[in-house]
């Protein structure tokens, strides 16, 4: 096993794990609030391009977290009151949003760097990385978590915090009322679009973090499209976690360790256009198994009801 | 002086667009009353409720409150002074539980988290001190609908409502539940609590409430106490002219068994089936009633004999051919027509004109189409002869099916089901949510229906249509048919206690 | 109510034109951040795509993408959504690109056999999408899209390893013979113009006048209301979902044997004409000649997108933005794709 989970694969699985799974707590806050929310690959992508635009103009790699949160909350405006006060379908919109993220991220990478495909310059100040003294003695968990920025240590905690907002506390209980029956919410003087608009807000900042950490967390560049479908595996996640963080996040480790062991094989000589799929082939075997056990009937199934 | 009314109303206007809903209506009730108010679907009643209730704000007139104008911006303003309301479709969460439900909203708080054992606490006490009979930790989505009405009265009673509305509130109970209801009802009436009880059940109204104030046409049309009134005089100021309450039919010569169900077992998700065994038959030129509380197995065994389910053991037969795992186009196909019972969401397309609406399940067979090809001039051309022919109130027949109000959307369901002419007719629920001009004349066609020799099986909570309509009845209890009578050994009493799983004889 | 929904038709046409209003607005902006005059961008964008000499170019840049709206309107009038029109068009490109060069077939007879297995091969991957919805519930929405990845990934190793041309050094397949090209109509115009052009004439012949364009269309009101009518939701999602792949695929083939001879690997993915297609079927809901009408609106845009970023140097990915505006306008203002309550 230890042949194969190297201190250093490790390290990149938990790595590749924490954009993922801070968009899965995004999207499974929204799904709480009944707002169904795919557009986590937009989001991000925005995160990580405001990111690399603050760190580069400040030198300073939290002035980069804090654009990018910043940035994100700002574009999640759209599906926010979109899906809400305007009553408008959330999947279009999210389409809609992914689009206008990749070919906006695409056009002002040009208008404001010049550059076309990716953007890295040594002005732009990386995340730093928190070490631990001893933890990388500790085999497998402990290589994982081993010098990982504090977004990585963040995200995980934050599954904890979602966790128990949402069970635990009188605004989570609304939040799941509003998602279930937001009728009868609203008869009980919770306003459901306020509750809808915040969330939505809120999973704009948590995707912020995520697309910090991408273009940030590793090796400061932006890439065109650099979320690469990891929204849509966040929106998996949600699925397969039936909404409930610590099953999300379970789904989310999931993914990570498909994509260790795709990393792997790479590193054994497989072409990576065929490693890199490892993760969609296991989410939908994933779904497949997930969803097989369901009642049937033909009345009851709506299209597109998700 | 005499104190002011609990609630008041004095002149209150509502209009949506050009349609006037509240037209000056003036309602008082006193502290410790309970009263009735009744109308015609359309009469304006929701609409008012929800005026009172801070969910709409009137355009004129004003809400007096214990004898002080009171203006709700929202629901949760009349929560706050003390207004409570249980809906006709109740407004609670399924996958949560009783006392979560019933403090959502105003929970007990320690730091930042809920108190959880204060809250069933008070949730406990509360049962205990108005005998609502219910466990604070089960969750609600598995309880019967009874319990969940007693959840609602808790839910205003936590929040100290001193004025309830009931919508409809018996209309999903069983005649036991009802009656338990009403107990309820008065022992919060006797601790000085107001209720408002929206109802079209006249002798509801007379057996619980002290007065009656009815709407018509956005108009209070009448007010009066129920010790010095009759039904009759109350029907009249409803529909503002003389109905024969009786449903008039014939004998019913009942032929050859047109559809048959054996064995017909349908598995749920637990270990429970949904539909047990059910077996029985429906001859030409009857109408056999299913009564049952919902939520019995009605719908699945319904949806399994129209081929939108895939029955897991059994047999049906519809005119002698054999079904059993077909699909809804095969059972179309062996004579079987189906008004469902939910004409918006499975009876009709809204955002699909009207002649789209009327062709579907005849648009693959001559004359609406020939070989794939559809013949949009037939379409056009049977949209409008059974338009002109069932009376539907609609601009053309290219305007779209949500443009029809709920009673004509129903003609035109039942419309395009009826001249199908096939043997078997399905009616679940036909006269849901209709004003009575439709109800009389959908039931009249039912009648028809049965007169020329078809088989129809009537589907409906309503234990007064059943009684009515039908020549035999059964009854369905947790997915099995718990009995089959003659209409001649029906009582409403008898079925009552068979809906609630006891025996007839017990 | 009746009058207000007369009403409404003769009114949709106006948030259309206040949504690219909109668009050009914000757009004009997003050309001052990058210094240049937002007046002459568009201008270029107009003349780029619009004056006679180049309105050939425009059509050509239109084949593919009036196909990929035709694929994606197809599922969209039954309220369906095939997001994994990517995957579905490298199968068929691949198809067409690999089919004249293993069967040593006359040239049309190839080209014919290779359009054919394109179709096909597009068809059965979308359809798998449907089979795994109904079999085991996987939403459509979302395997459509994950199941492009692995196609994408797995037509990229195969061109990058076993089908290379060996004699370049590039990702990509040998040229196919020129017998089994698509013929040249006019200047840059091969048949594949005349192939779409056909499939739009079907699609809304069909849409129109058939049982099985009714069938859908009621899915797409109302997919209960049609289950009750007796239409077999599940046979109806695969053949929905098979006619838009086989487009896709059919699309693929086209590009390949009119256009780039052979399958270059990354080529056919970076117009994304699958997402522009999807928008400009959004955009009409589903309806296949109002699809048709905004692909070639898009077209239009993107063709002068060249023009403009050459003109300009303003970068032709404007276009997108505008694209996706527009549609999120329409998708919060008019109730866009609003589903049924």
């Amino acid at each position: 096993m230890s042949d194969f989970l190297t201190p250093f694969l490790m390290q990149s699985a938990v790595q590749a794990i924490t954009p993922i799974l801070l968009a899965a707590l995004a999207g499974a806050l929204c799904g709480a609030v009944g707002v169904f929310n795919m557009a986590m690959e937009g989001q991000m992508l925005i995160g990580a391009f405001a990111a690399i635009c603050g760190s580069y103009a400040s030198h300073s790699a939290g002035v980069g977290v804090g654009v990018a949160i910043a940035a994100s909350v700002a574009f999640s405006l759209i599906l926010a009151y979109g899906a809400t006060v305007f009553r408008g379908d959330a999947v279009v919109i999210c389409i809609g949003m992914n689009l206008l993220a990749s070919g906006l991220t695409a056009y002002l990478l040009r208008a404001l760097f010049n550059v076309s495909g990716t953007f890295s310059d040594p002005a732009i100040a990386g995340l730093s990385r928190i070490r631990i003294p001893l933890m990388p003695s500790i085999p497998i968990l402990g290589w994982g978590l081993a010098r990982q920025t504090a977004i990585t240590w963040g995200a995980w905690a934050l599954v904890i915090v979602v966790a128990l907002v949402l069970f635990k506390t009188p605004v989570g209980l609304r939040m799941r009322g509003v998602g279930e029956r937001p009728d009868a919410a609203e008869t009980l003087g919770v306003d459901v679009n306020r509750y809808r608009i915040v969330t939505v807000l809120v999973s704009g900042a948590l995707c912020g973090l995520a697309g910090a950490q991408l273009s940030l967390g590793a090796v400061n560049v932006f890439a065109e499209d650099m979320t690469a479908g990891r929204g849509w595996i966040a929106v998996v996640a949600v699925m397969l976690g039936r909404g409930h963080p610590l099953y999300c996040a379970a789904a989310c480790a999931l993914f990570g360790f498909a994509d260790a062991v795709g990393l792997r094989l790479q590193g054994l000589g497989l072409p990576n256009q065929l490693t890199d799929i490892a993760p969609y082939v296991v989410t939908l075997a994933a779904l497949a198994i997930s969803h097989r056990a369901r009642n049937s009937n033909a009345l009851g199934k709506a299209d597109r009801d998700v | 002086m005499a104190p002011a009314p609990e609630l008041e109303a004095i002149g209150v206007v509502k209009r949506y667009g050009a349609l006037l809903a509240n037209d000056h209506i003036d309602l008082t009730v006193e502290s410790g009353e309970i009263l009735a108010v009744m109308g015609e679907n359309g009469a304006g009643k929701s609409t008012l409720m929800s005026l009172l209730y801070g969910l709409q704000r009137p355009d004129e007139g004003r809400i007096l409150l214990r004898g002080a104008e009171v203006r709700f911006s929202s629901a949760l303003d009349a929560i706050a002074a003390g207004m409570g309301m249980v809906h006709q479709a109740f407004k609670l969460f399924d996958s949560l539980t009783v006392w979560e439900n019933v403090v959502f909203g105003a929970e007990p708080r320690r730091g930042p988290f809920i108190d959880r054992r204060a809250a069933r606490a008070q949730v406990e006490s509360l049962t205990e001190a108005h005998g609502l009979r219910v466990d604070p930790d089960a969750i609600v989505g598995a309880l019967s609908v009874g319990v969940r009405q007693r959840i609602e009265i808790l839910k205003a009673l936590y929040r100290r409502a001193r004025v309830l509305i009931l919508d409809e509130p018996t209309a999903v109970l069983t005649p036991q539940e009802r009656d338990g209801l009403f107990a309820v009802m008065r022992r919060l009436a006797g601790e000085g609590r107001t209720i408002l009880f929206v109802t079209h059940k006249l002798h509801e109204a007379m057996a619980i409430a002290d007065r009656v104030t009815v709407l018509r046409d956005a108009r209070v049309v009448a007010r009066m106490r129920t010790s010095q009134t009759t039904q009759s005089e109350i029907v009249r100021a409803m529909t503002g002219r003389n109905v024969d309450l009786q449903i008039s039919r014939g004998v019913a010569a009942a032929g050859a068994p047109l559809l048959e169900v054996e064995g017909l077992t349908v598995a749920g998700a637990g270990a429970k089936p949904l539909v047990e065994g059910a077996s029985f038959q429906v001859r030409a030129g009857e109408i056999v009633g299913l009564a049952g509380v919902a939520g019995n197995g009605q719908t699945e065994l319904v949806e399994a004999l129209t081929g939108l389910r895939v029955p897991d053991k059994g047999a049906v037969r519809v005119a002698g051919a054999t079904l059993t795992a077909r699909d809804v186009a095969a059972h179309r196909h062996a004579g079987l027509a189906y008004i469902p019972e939910d004409r918006v969401a499975v009876g009709a397309a809204l955002g699909a004109d009207a002649t789209d609406n009327l062709a579907m399940g005849f648009h693959r067979a001559a004359p609406l189409s020939h070989r794939g090809l559809l013949n949009v001039a037939a379409m056009v051309k049977r949209a409008r002869e059974l338009i002109a022919k069932f009376n539907v109130k609609i601009a053309s027949e290219r305007a779209l099916a949500g443009s029809l109000s709920g009673g004509n959307l129903q003609k035109m369901v039942v419309a395009r089901e009826l001249s199908h002419e096939a043997p078997v007719l399905i009616a679940e629920q036909p006269t849901r949510g209709v004003d009575i001009g439709a109800i009389e004349f959908i039931h009249g066609q039912l009648i028809a229906e049965r007169d020329i020799g078809r088989a129809v099986l009537l589907v409906s909570a309503e234990l007064t249509e059943i009684l009515g309509l039908s020549d035999r009845i059964l009854v369905m209890y947790e997915g099995r048919i718990v009995a089959d009578m003659a209409r001649s050994q029906a009582s409403e009493e008898k079925l009552g206690l068979l809906m609630a799983g006891r025996t007839a004889a017990s | 109510m009746s009058v207000l929904a007369n009403f409404g038709g003769v009114l949709r046409a106006p948030p259309a034109l206040v949504a690219i209003g909109v668009a050009v607005l914000v757009g004009g902006l997003l050309v001052l951040v990058s210094g240049a005059d937002p007046l002459q961008a568009y201008a270029q964008i107009v003349v780029g795509a619009l004056w006679p000499q180049n309105l050939p170019d425009t059509l050509n840049w239109a084949t593919p993408l009036v196909g990929m709206t035709l694929a994606a309107a197809i599922p969209l009038r039954g309220g369906m959504i095939n997001l994994g029109g990517d995957g579905q068009l490298v199968i068929g490109a691949l198809v067409g690109a690999v089919a004249p060069l293993v069967a040593p077939l006359p040239g049309p007879i190839a080209a014919a056999l290779a359009l054919l297995g394109a179709g096909l091969a597009g068809g059965l991957y979308a359809a798998l999408a449907a089979w795994g919805e109904i079999r085991f519930r996987v939403p459509m929405l979302i395997s459509s899209l994950l199941l492009s990845y692995p196609a994408v990934g797995i037509v990229s190793y195969l061109v990058r390893f076993p089908l290379r041309d060996t004699t370049t050094g590039l990702p990509q397949t040998a040229m196919v013979p020129d017998g089994a090209r698509l013929p040249i109509l006019i200047g840059p115009l091969n048949m594949g113009v005349l192939m779409i052009v056909v499939i739009a004439a079907l699609v809304v012949l069909v849409d129109r006048r058939t049982v099985i364009g009714y069938e859908l269309r009621m899915r797409g009101a109302n997919a209960r209301f049609a289950a009750y009518g007796g239409v077999a939701l599940g046979r109806q999602a695969l053949g929905a979902m098979f006619s838009s792949g086989a487009i896709a695929g059919l699309v693929g083939a086209i590009i390949v044997l009119g256009g780039q001879f052979r399958y270059i690997d990354d080529a056919l993915l970076s117009p994304a004409y699958t997402w522009s297609g999807l928008m400009a079927a959004l955009l009409a809901q589903g309806e296949p000649a109002g699809a048709v009408l905004a692909g070639l609106f898009f077209a239009a845009l993107q063709t002068g997108g060249f023009a403009m970023q050459r003109e300009t140097s303003v970068p032709r990915v404007l276009t997108l933005v505008l694209q996706s505006i527009v549609i999120l306008f329409l998708a919060v203002r008019g109730g866009l794709g609003k589903r049924e309550r």
